[in-house]
């Protein structure tokens, strides 16, 4: 089973949504069927094919080669399966995730994380603003500080033992975070506007 | 009756006899090897017979960090018990009490098996909603707030069908000579792999027969055995014998206890008949109780 890759064709103009890429949008769905699968729920809305090429044959791993500021809403709401982003990507990736993993090579847009229910989410470069917003459970791994709203609420630096086993588990993906290795983190929890105890946990040297 | 001789030591034509079991290993991590021996006897703790605590219970190996899911140096804990439900309350309780509680511990699935069972599943409420869990390659972990940190703990750990009461007895002519043979046997037999000797240092010395002359009591002293009852019962003793000790072995199958049988008896018999070991026997209550029969003279093949 090779991963299911969405490669990006150019750097597109305008924002696209990514919302229906995930391995719930995509389960069942042949290789055909995502290239001609609607990106939106409009008469005249762009396909897949508009954008990506399509290759492989795993939708439960999904991998974004290329990938760009201009992709939103990668993941969202997606309660399984794992989606891997070979470079930047645009606002809420993530958003009302409830299970699965989201690496992120590069940088992530504004709302990165955000409603999200449960499920882990790294960033390996700079998120944008209200990182975590609306956030109820989950884990966002970052390398670099993040500016945070106000209802995030800082923890402390600790080392957690669990992410020994999370970043074991990271080994298989062809992504920046396989080479991790430290398990000392920045712990912020929140958000704490919603009774969230999500957490942002903020790699340290 | 045939004779079996090894080294002069006398090996009985008899078979010990042992039961079906529930069991299940426990991998337990700590930040040293120290700590996670700490964690390990105290769940292992007060776990020689199913008769009295519900579980036996011992420690079948260490692990080093390679061997372990989270790398910190650990040690393999087996427990067994007569049914599932004992099991799985004595698991959960020792869960709680022995590893929440030790510093650094941390506790994860040492079997997989279909029968899945409470590992941290239950534990997580001790977090009164700070716990959180995450699903890592499928598996679910716990995560609970404590003191030092974090307690990590996985959710369930495997069940599986396993026998108790695989065991031997070593008569001698002194209490020092079986107690030092006994001594010898568990130090080779502590080197195998799915087995535990769950009586202190996995040796018992209060062997017992089924029934009584009280009306409550199931079991009582092994009389046959008695070395001060040789001129009042009828007795499986020789005059020479003065002391009797037994070892009692759980294993994950019929196999891991007679290749236990062996190595244990084999070191005996290597001490030679001047240790005062004369005979080794095994426990048994004629057969009609456990359906696995370990007959000495084939185990030493």
């Amino acid at each position: 089973m090779i991963s299911l890759t969405f490669t990006l064709k150019q750097i597109a103009v305008n924002k696209i949504d990514c919302s229906r890429l995930t391995p719930n949008g995509l389960a069942g769905l042949s290789l055909s069927q995502i290239e001609n699968l609607s990106l939106l729920n409009t008469k005249n809305s762009p396909k897949v094919s508009d954008y990506f090429e399509v290759s492989g044959n795993n939708n439960e791993h999904i991998i974004f080669k290329n990938s760009s500021e201009q992709l939103d809403f990668i993941g969202q709401k997606m309660s399984h399966g794992s989606i891997v982003c070979q470079g930047d990507v645009g606002d809420r990736v993530g958003d009302q995730m409830r299970r699965g993993l989201i690496l992120i090579d590069g940088n992530a847009g504004d709302y990165c994380g955000s409603r999200v229910l449960a499920g882990t989410i790294g960033v390996h470069g700079s998120p944008g603003k209200y990182v975590g917003f609306g956030m109820k459970r989950g884990t966002l791994l970052l390398l670099k500080a993040p500016n945070l709203h106000a209802t995030m609420q800082d923890c402390g630096t600790h080392n957690l033992p669990f992410l020994r086993l999370l970043l074991k588990s990271f080994k298989s993906f062809n992504s920046k975070f396989s080479t991790l290795t430290s398990t000392r983190v920045q712990r912020y929890c929140g958000d704490i506007a919603n009774n969230g105890t999500g957490e942002i946990l903020v790699f340290k040297n | 009756m045939r004779l079996m001789q090894i080294n002069g030591i006398t090996i009985d034509d008899t078979f010990a006899e042992a039961f079906n079991m529930r069991g299940t290993r426990v991998i337990i991590t700590a930040l040293n090897l120290k700590w996670a021996y700490h964690a390990a006897n105290a769940m292992t703790g007060f776990a020689t017979s199913v008769i009295g605590c519900g579980v036996e219970a011992g420690i079948e190996r260490e692990l080093t960090a390679d061997e372990t899911p989270d790398g910190r140096p650990g040690v393999s804990v087996l427990l067994f018990a007569m049914g599932s439900k004992v099991l799985m309350q004595q698991l959960e309780t020792r869960m709680g009490q022995c590893i929440l509680t030790c510093p650094t511990a941390a506790a994860f699935a040492g079997i997989a098996s279909e029968d899945m069972i409470n590992l941290g599943a239950h534990l997580r409420y001790f977090g009164d909603g700070f716990q959180t869990s995450k699903l890592i390659n499928g598996t679910r972990y716990w995560r609970i707030p404590v003191m030092d940190g974090e307690f990590l703990v996985q959710e369930t750990t495997g069940m599986v069908r396993a026998i108790g009461g695989g065991n031997f007895l070593i008569l001698a002519i002194s209490q020092a000579a079986a107690l030092n043979a006994a001594e010898t046997a568990i130090e080779a037999m502590k080197k195998l792999p799915n087995v535990i000797m769950p009586f202190p240092g996995g040796v018992v010395r209060s062997g017992s027969k089924v029934g009584s002359k009280y009306p409550k009591m199931f079991a009582s002293t092994n009389d046959a055995f008695c070395p001060t009852l040789k001129g009042l019962v009828q007795t499986e003793l020789s005059d020479d014998i003065e002391s009797v000790m037994e070892i009692v072995i759980d294993g994950l199958t019929f196999d891991d206890i007679a290749k236990a049988m062996k190595v244990g008896i084999e070191a005996i018999c290597a001490l030679g008949e001047n240790s005062g070991v004369k005979r080794i026997s095994a426990g048994n209550y004629g057969g009609k109780l456990g359906p696995h029969h370990f007959k000495l003279h084939e185990v030493l093949k």
